[in-house]
């Protein structure tokens, strides 16, 4: 029998080979880094695929309501039950993490390159650049995180948009504090001066010097402010600031299921669970992504 | 071709350096010697219009080019090789990139880089394929040899060293000392070394610039100042060299041979 070459198994083995060690295009630490904690991403794949699959595995609408099936327990219809509306939780929980993880991912991204800009500016421009960009972040450090996002959130108004600007608007100044004491450090490595030396202009000596040394110590800090920001999301959308019903978002759910905590406690397990499980998977990236560091820099 | 006319560095109502004059021909080799905190470095980064001066003049083949009112960074006929090689690398850059940046000022295409970076490579005596590593991949030797690689790539008049063989064991030191005057005698450069090496020193140089305090207590030809310094400061630095056996009482040739 002639063996006849699947199309699926072509697209698969197309993509393992890209995918393959020995293909990429890659610095030698990286391939080192993917290596070695394998296991931590391969777990955040297996989640992210899981939220990506989701919208097309469930059969259910996450803001469709059922007042037939209120408060039902989990089930093999219902996974993870139904909420006091009769939705189904499981598909809640798969469209919340677009809304938890995904907002969080941008507001945590907008947080790190605003950051970084300025904790670059900061860092290898003159004194006076220094002084205010640095003054500036103090200022901004000066608020307690969460209150501030909480003020700001109630003068624009209680909206997701409004969520995401304020949470941008206090979530830079860790990034920038950081990048502008790498940034200083670099300054004054050898190959900064010789770089000075040979005339290698300011956009280049950023692009080849600065960000390619800071780099990975940003994404340390970024997979950190990732999981801090899902908690910050969901706390404001508990509080009633953030992502309005009917909307499926992790913390709205948590609000929506409090009155029914004692009576049908999946409705908030299950959610407070996806929080838990994101979070700790997220800082447990940046965990292994220090070690990673630590062990280059040694 | 260099000429130092009363050179003086003032810092935070600091003299860091006064009325430093000296001359470098063609060819010849200057090491500036002197205990830590005397200048050396200074005088190095003011060469190079890192610090501005305060007083005084460079001249570089009779053209002024650092001076009080105008100070240059990066001329193509300077380069500077550093003490710590690896520091000198930046790791995430591979070698061929981190030596093609000297050529950068030249406004070059990349195969003529690619061919410049190749021939420099091959003037350092560094293996085929070098140029695609990174700084970690390397040994410390071969990162020195990278760094001079960097600093002849441009072709230029004048190479600045800042002890650039103190991080390096002695068998590395005296490799690259070799390849050092190998270089001078192919491309007719000019030597400016910072050192505390006084056998080094001794050895290599053609002429000795001895500071203390930021400033010049000896200028002279290498062996008049190792047989008779004029200086208190001098005497007593070679005795100490003497004393602590790193000073050997004969010259020799062996960091000579090409």
């Amino acid at each position: 029998m002639v063996h006849q070459p699947c199309i699926l198994t072509e697209i698969m083995s197309y993509f393992m080979s890209v995918f393959a060690f020995r293909n990429l295009v890659l610095p030698v630490q990286t391939k080192t880094l993917l290596k070695k904690h394998s296991i931590i991403l391969l777990v955040f794949g297996f989640f992210a695929g899981l939220v990506f699959l989701g919208f097309f595995m469930t059969p259910y609408n996450p803001v469709e309501t059922n007042f037939l099936n209120r408060l039902g327990s989990p089930s093999w219809q219902n996974w993870f039950g139904t909420d006091q509306m009769g939705r189904d939780i499981a598909t809640r929980i798969l469209y919340g993490a677009g809304w938890s993880v995904g907002l969080a991912l941008i507001v945590s991204t907008a947080g790190a390159v605003i950051g970084t800009i300025i904790g670059l500016l900061a860092g290898s421009l003159g004194r006076l650049v220094d002084g205010f960009c640095m003054r500036m972040t103090d200022s901004f450090f000066a608020f307690p995180e969460l209150i501030a996002a909480i003020v700001i959130t109630g003068v624009l108004g209680p909206n997701t948009i409004n969520m995401v600007i304020a949470l941008i608007l206090v979530s830079w100044m860790r990034f920038a504090r950081l990048v502008r004491a790498l940034t200083e450090d670099i300054k004054r490595r050898d190959y900064v001066i010789q770089a000075k030396l040979n005339k290698i202009p300011y956009y280049l000596v950023l692009s080849r010097h600065y960000l390619p040394n800071i780099i990975l110590s940003v994404v340390v800090i970024w997979t950190s402010s990732w999981s801090r920001t899902i908690l910050s999301i969901s706390g404001l959308s508990f509080l009633g600031f953030g992502v309005q019903p009917p909307q499926a978002e992790w913390g709205a759910m948590l609000l929506d299921g409090k009155p029914y905590m004692l009576s049908a406690p999946h409705v908030m397990i299950f959610p407070g669970l996806a929080v838990l499980i994101t979070v700790l998977t997220l800082n447990l990236m940046g965990d292994h992504l220090r070690d990673h560091l630590q062990a280059l820099e040694k | 071709m260099l000429e130092v006319n009363k050179l003086s560095v003032r810092m935070q109502k600091q003299n860091l350096l006064e009325d430093i004059s000296f001359q470098l021909n063609r060819g010849e080799t200057l090491c500036i010697i002197g205990e830590s905190g005397s200048g050396k470095t200074t005088l190095l980064r003011t060469l190079l219009g890192l610090i501005p001066m305060s007083q005084g003049s460079v001249m570089l083949e009779s053209q002024v080019y650092q001076s009080p009112e105008q100070s240059q960074i990066g001329l193509p006929s300077t380069q500077i090789v550093m003490q710590d090689p690896i520091a000198a690398l930046n790791p995430r850059q591979k070698i061929k990139c981190s030596i093609a940046e000297s050529l950068y000022k030249l406004s070059l295409q990349a195969a003529e880089i690619d061919q410049a970076v190749k021939q420099a490579l091959r003037d350092v005596e560094l293996p085929e394929g070098m140029e695609n590593r990174y700084p970690s991949q390397i040994s410390l030797g071969q990162a020195q040899r990278v760094c001079i690689a960097r600093a002849i790539v441009a072709k230029p008049g004048i190479l600045f060293f800042d002890e650039p063989l103190s991080a390096l064991d002695a068998i590395i030191q005296k490799q690259i000392a070799q390849l050092l005057y190998r270089l001078k005698k192919q491309n007719a450069l000019s030597y400016i070394f910072v050192t505390h090496d006084l056998g080094f020193a001794r050895h290599y140089a053609d002429k000795i610039l001895l500071l203390n305090n930021g400033k010049v207590e000896e200028y002279r030809d290498v062996n008049l100042f190792f047989q008779r310094p004029e200086s208190r400061y001098g005497q007593e630095l070679l005795e100490a060299a003497y004393i602590l056996g790193s000073l050997p009482q004969k010259k020799t040739e062996e960091f000579r041979v090409a």
